[in-house]
C-alpha cells in the first residue's frame, strides 16, 4: 500500500467532464487540493457550482472520477462525515429557529440531541449569531442566512469545507465578518474551497486560487504571481473630480502614465503600464491638485480583465 | 465496548438510530407546518363525527318493526288482516270470505245421467229443475251475474211469474236461465210447479229433466269474529332455537349459546303449517315440515336454511341492534377508514415526501450529510407513517370507544369491539404504508405528472375496493391494495366476533335487512383452510410486500437522480 492510498488528498478530480445535454458544465478538469484555503474563481457559468455538486455527489460525472478522501461521493456518502458544504441555494427551513436548524442537521451526523444542541450553540457563537439563534430563519437577513449555512457546515468539525459563493448578496458588514470566519478556519488548518466571481473578495481571504472559465481550468496557483502579470498589462484609473483637465496636467508628467482621456464630463481616465507605481504617486497628486475628488475606480482590476488577459495570453 | 474498541453508545446502529430520529422528527415537523396536513386530517375527523352522529341518530330513533311476511295487511278490505284470515282459512283476496262469514256447504247433486232424478227438501239449489214448491226464499239474492232467481212475490207471498204451462219443453230450456216460470198445479195437490234455472232457495220437490244437472247444499249461519289488530301479525314469528336434545319445550331465542347443526325454528304463527299443507312446506328438504335447518361446523353456524313462512317475522328490535352495530363498525372500517382515509391521506401527505425537498431546494442540506438516499426515503416514510398511522389508530380507537358505548349489550363498553377497531386501525396504517410508498415513488418517477398518476391509481383502488366489498371472490380486485386491507378487516372481524357468520346468515335467511351481509363476507384468502388467522397473515404479508417493492422502486429512481 502506497502512502498516497493511505492518506488520499481531500479532493481529487481526475479528468472530469460533465455535460448537461449539449451544455458543458465542466470539461476535462483535473485538480488535487489538500490543505489551506483555495479560492475557486470564475464568472457565472464557469462551472464552479457544477464542480462543487460533483464533489458533493449531487450529480454524476459524465467522464473521469471524483474522489473525496479517496472515496467516490456519488456512490458512497461516508466522506461527508468529514465534509461541510454550503450550497449556493438560499432555501432553508424558514419555520425553524437557527439553533433548531443547525441542531437538526447536526443530528444527521449521528450526534445525540444534547450533543448536537451544544455544538450548534457553539458554532452559532463562532459565526456571531448567538443573539438571534432562537429566531425563525424566515426573519433572517441574507448575511445572517449565509452565516447559518456556514454554521451548519461547521457543526461536525469537518476537515474539508466547500463554500459555494458564501459572500453572495451579503452587505459589506456581513462580508467582512464571514471573511474573517473563513480566514480563522483556514488558520485552524482545514482544507477550504471557496468560490466567488469577485476577485477582490477572494484576495482578502487567500492567495491560493483556481480560475475556471467555460468549464475549463484556466489557471491555478498563487494570486500574487498572476496579479503581477496583470499589473504589467495596460490599466485604466478613473477619477471623478471637479476639473479633470487641470488634474490631467499633473499626471502626464509622471513616469508610469502613458496617456489620459476625458470619457465624460467631470471624469479623467489615466492609462498606465504599472498599476502599483501609478497608485504610489496618486495620493500626492491628489493632495497637490487641491480639488474635490468624488471617486477613484480601477475598472480593469477585476476578474473579467484578469480572464481577458489570461485568455489572450493563452492564445 | 464494541468490537473496535468504541463505546457501545457509538456503534453504527446507534448512529443510524440518531439519524433516523432526526429525519423522522424533521418530517413530522414539516408535515405539521403544512396547512394541507391539517385540512386532510381535519376532514377525516369531521367525516367520523358525521358518521357517529348518524349512528347516534339511528340508535336513539326506536326501530320501526317490520312486517317481514306482509301478513298484517288486509288486502281485500274485509277488516281482517291476512294472518287472521289464514288462521280461519279464508282468503285475503275475497271480501265475501272472512272469519265467521256464512259459507256454503255442498250436499249432493243429480248429474246429467243419474237414474234417480228427484230430490225433496228445504235447500239451497243450483241448476235446472221442475220445482214443486211449498216455500221459496225471496231474500236469497246476489249479483245479477250469479243467476239468482227473482221470484217476484206478491203481497200474499205468491210468486208472480210468466205462465209457461203451454210452452214446448225446448223453448223452456232455451229461454230460462237465472229465472223461473209458472207451470201451474198439474197434479192438483195445491202446490204450484215451477220450471227454475239458476240459484234459489226453497222447500219442495225438485225433478231434474234428462240431461240436466242440479246440485244442492246449505249455508252456515254467520258468526261474528272479532277482527284482530294488524300489529298482532308484525314480529309474530321469531327465530327459535332448541337445546342440544332438540326438545320442543327447550325453545329459546336465537342466537343461543348452543350452536349446533339440526332442525330448529318454530312456525309460531302457524302460517306455514296452515298455508302449505303437504305442498312446499319443506323447502330446505330436510324431511321436517315447517322448520329451519341450522348448519354448524366447529361450533360456528355457517348456514341457515329456513322453510318458507317459518321464523319469517322476527322482532327486529331484538336483532337489529347487534346486526346494525356490527354493520356500522364494518362499513365505517372499510369505507371511511380503508378506502377514504387510506387514499386521501397519502395523496396529500406522501406524494411530496422526497419530491418537495427537491423542488424547495432544501434536499442538498440533508444529502450533504452522511446519509444514503435509500435510508433517507425510509426515514421520510417512517415520519409520514408516524403522523398518519398514529392519527388513524387514534381516530379508530376514539370512534370505536364512542360506538362501543352507544352500541347494544349489557356492558357499558363492548370489549369485543376493541380488537376489531384495532384491526381497522392497523389495516388502514398498512394501507397508508403501501399507498404512501407508492405515491412517494410516483412523485419521484415523475415530479411533474406524478400527481395525475396517483389520481389514476386512486380511482382504480377506489373501484376495486368497492367491488371487493360487494364480491371479495372477484379475482381481478385482488390486484389492488385496498382489496387486501379489506380482507384483513374481514379476517379481524371473524377473529373478534366468531359468530358473525351466524349473524350474517340470520340477516339473510330471515330478511332482517341490516346490510351486514353486504358489507361483510368471510375472508377469501385462507389458502383453503377457512382460517381467519391465515387470511389475516396473508393480507399482512401482501401489504408489507407491496410497501417494500415500492420503496425499492423509489430508491432505484432516487439513487440515479441528479440533484441540481
Amino acid at each position: 500500500m502506497t502512502m498516497e492510498q493511505q492518506n488520499p488528498p481531500a479532493v481529487l478530480i481526475d479528468q472530469v467532464s460533465k455535460w448537461y445535454g449539449q451544455v458543458i458544465g465542466v470539461n476535462d478538469l483535473s485538480l488535487a487540493i489538500d490543505g489551506g484555503v483555495t479560492g475557486v474563481l470564475g464568472p457565472n457559468g464557469a462551472g464552479k457550482s457544477t464542480l462543487f455538486k460533483l464533489m458533493m455527489g449531487r450529480i454524476r460525472p459524465s467522464q473521469g472520477s471524483v474522489r473525496l478522501f479517496g472515496v467516490d461521493p456519488w456512490k458512497n456518502t461516508s466522506p461527508f462525515r468529514r465534509v461541510g458544504y454550503v450550497s449556493e441555494s438560499e432555501k432553508l427551513y424558514e419555520w425553524m429557529t437557527a439553533l433548531d436548524f443547525v441542531t437538526t442537521l447536526a443530528r444527521l451526523h449521528g450526534m445525540t440531541r444534547e450533543e448536537a444542541t451544544e455544538r450548534s450553540a457553539h458554532v452559532l457563537e463562532f459565526v456571531g449569531l448567538t443573539d438571534v439563534m432562537h429566531k425563525e430563519l424566515g426573519k433572517f437577513s441574507k448575511g445572517m442566512r449565509q452565516r447559518v449555512k456556514i454554521a451548519h457546515a461547521l457543526v461536525h468539525d469537518p476537515d474539508l469545507l466547500i463554500l459555494d459563493e458564501p459572500l453572495h448578496g451579503c452587505d459589506p458588514l456581513a462580508r467582512t465578518s464571514i471573511m474573517s470566519v473563513i480566514r480563522e478556519l483556514g488558520e485552524q488548518g482545514k482544507t477550504i474551497l471557496i468560490s466567488s466571481h469577485i476577485l477582490e473578495e477572494i484576495e482578502r481571504i487567500t492567495e491560493q486560487i483556481v480560475i475556471l472559465h467555460n468549464g475549463r481550468l484556466l489557471a491555478i496557483g498563487n494570486l500574487h504571481a498572476i496579479r503581477g502579470l496583470l499589473d504589467k498589462h495596460p490599466h485604466r484609473i478613473l477619477i471623478n473630480c471637479e476639473d479633470p483637465r487641470s488634474m490631467a496636467n499633473l499626471f502626464v508628467t509622471e513616469e508610469p502614465v502613458f496617456g489620459v482621456r476625458f470619457p465624460r464630463e467631470g471624469q479623467l481616465e489615466i492609462q498606465t503600464n504599472d498599476l502599483s507605481a501609478a497608485h504610489a504617486v496618486l495620493p500626492s497628486i491628489v493632495v497637490s491638485s487641491n480639488q474635490k475628488i468624488t471617486s477613484i475606480e480601477n475598472p480593469d482590476d477585476n476578474l473579467d480583465s484578469l480572464l481577458g488577459y489570461l485568455i489572450k495570453e493563452g492564445n | 465496548m464494541g468490537r473496535k474498541g468504541k463505546p457501545l453508545s457509538e456503534t453504527v446502529w446507534t448512529r443510524m438510530d440518531r439519524k433516523a430520529g432526526a429525519v423522522i422528527e424533521l418530517t413530522i415537523r414539516q408535515l405539521r407546518h403544512r396547512i394541507s396536513t391539517w385540512v386532510v386530517l381535519g376532514v377525516g375527523v369531521l367525516l367520523m363525527a358525521l358518521l357517529l352522529t348518524f349512528y347516534i341518530d339511528s340508535v336513539r330513533e326506536s326501530f320501526e318493526p317490520i312486517d317481514n311476511d306482509g301478513d298484517s295487511e288486509d288486502n281485500d278490505g274485509d277488516g281482517y288482516p291476512m294472518g287472521q284470515e289464514r288462521k280461519y282459512g279464508t282468503p285475503d283476496w275475497n271480501s265475501d270470505l272472512y272469519p265467521g262469514a256464512s259459507v256454503y256447504i255442498p250436499e249432493s247433486d243429480i248429474d246429467w245421467n243419474d237414474a234417480d232424478r228427484t230430490e225433496f227438501g228445504n235447500k239451497s239449489w243450483e241448476g235446472s229443475a221442475f220445482f214443486e214448491a211449498s216455500w221459496v226464499d225471496d231474500q236469497y239474492a246476489g249479483e245479477w251475474w250469479d243467476s239468482y232467481v227473482d221470484w217476484n212475490l206478491n203481497q200474499e207471498g205468491i210468486p208472480e211469474l210468466t205462465d209457461c204451462s203451454d210452452w214446448e219443453m225446448e223453448d223452456l230450456y232455451v229461454e230460462f236461465w237465472g229465472d223461473a216460470c209458472d207451470l201451474g198445479d198439474g197434479d192438483g195437490d195445491g202446490m204450484t210447479t215451477y220450471y227454475v234455472a239458476g240459484k234459489w232457495r226453497g222447500e219442495g220437490i225438485a225433478t231434474v229433466p234428462e240431461n240436466y244437472y242440479l246440485s244442492w247444499g246449505h249455508w252456515t249461519e254467520e258468526v261474528y269474529v272479532e277482527p284482530e289488530p294488524p300489529e298482532m301479525y308484525i314480529n309474530e314469528d321469531g327465530i327459535d332455537c332448541f337445546d342440544i336434545f332438540m326438545r320442543p319445550d327447550s325453545r329459546v331465542d336465537c342466537p343461543s349459546e348452543i350452536r349446533i347443526s339440526g332442525s330448529h325454528g318454530f312456525d309460531d304463527d302457524g302460517d306455514c303449517l296452515a298455508a302449505n299443507e303437504g305442498n312446499g312446506d319443506d323447502d330446505n328438504g330436510n324431511g321436517v315440515r315447517c322448520d329451519v335447518q341450522w348448519i354448524a361446523s366447529n361450533g360456528v353456524v355457517t348456514r341457515i336454511e329456513a322453510d318458507d313462512l317459518v321464523d319469517e317475522d322476527p322482532d327486529e328490535q331484538e336483532y337489529i341492534g347487534e346486526l346494525g352495530h356490527r354493520t356500522f363498525v364494518i362499513a365505517v372500517g372499510k369505507m371511511a377508514f380503508v378506502i377514504l382515509l387510506g387514499l386521501f391521506i397519502p395523496l396529500f401527505l406522501s406524494l411530496g415526501l422526497v419530491r418537495d425537498e427537491t423542488e424547495n431546494g432544501t434536499l442538498h442540506l440533508l444529502l450533504s450529510k452522511p446519509i444514503h438516499r435509500a435510508e433517507f426515503i425510509i426515514y421520510r416514510l417512517t415520519g409520514y407513517l408516524a403522523i398518519s398511522g398514529s392519527y388513524v389508530i387514534g381516530l379508530s380507537l376514539v370512534v370505536g370507544l364512542i360506538s362501543s358505548i352507544l352500541g347494544p349489550g349489557d356492558q357499558i363498553i363492548r370489549f369485543s369491539d376493541i380488537p376489531v377497531w384495532i384491526g381497522i386501525g392497523v389495516a388502514t396504517t398498512l394501507v397508508l404504508a403501501a399507498y404512501g410508498s407508492m405515491f412517494n415513488a410516483m412523485g419521484l418517477i415523475s415530479p411533474k405528472y406524478g400527481v395525475y398518476l396517483c389520481i389514476v391509481f386512486g380511482i382504480w383502488e377506489f373501484m376495486m375496493g368497492s367491488f371487493s366489498i360487494l364480491n371479495p371472490n372477484w379475482t381481478v380486485a385482488s390486484v389492488s391494495i385496498s382489496h387486501w386491507a379489506l380482507q384483513m378487516i374481514d379476517a379481524v372481524v371473524l377473529l373478534a366476533w366468531p359468530d358473525t357468520i351466524q349473524w350474517a346468515e340470520m340477516d339473510r335467511a330471515f330478511e332482517i335487512d341490516s346490510g351486514l351481509s353486504v358489507f361483510w363476507q368471510p375472508p377469501v384468502h385462507t389458502l383453503g383452510t377457512a382460517s381467519a388467522g391465515i387470511a389475516l397473515l396473508n393480507s399482512l404479508v401482501v401489504l408489507l410486500l407491496v410497501s417494500v417493492v415500492w420503496i425499492f422502486i423509489a430508491k432505484s429512481v432516487f439513487s440515479r437522480r441528479e440533484i441540481m
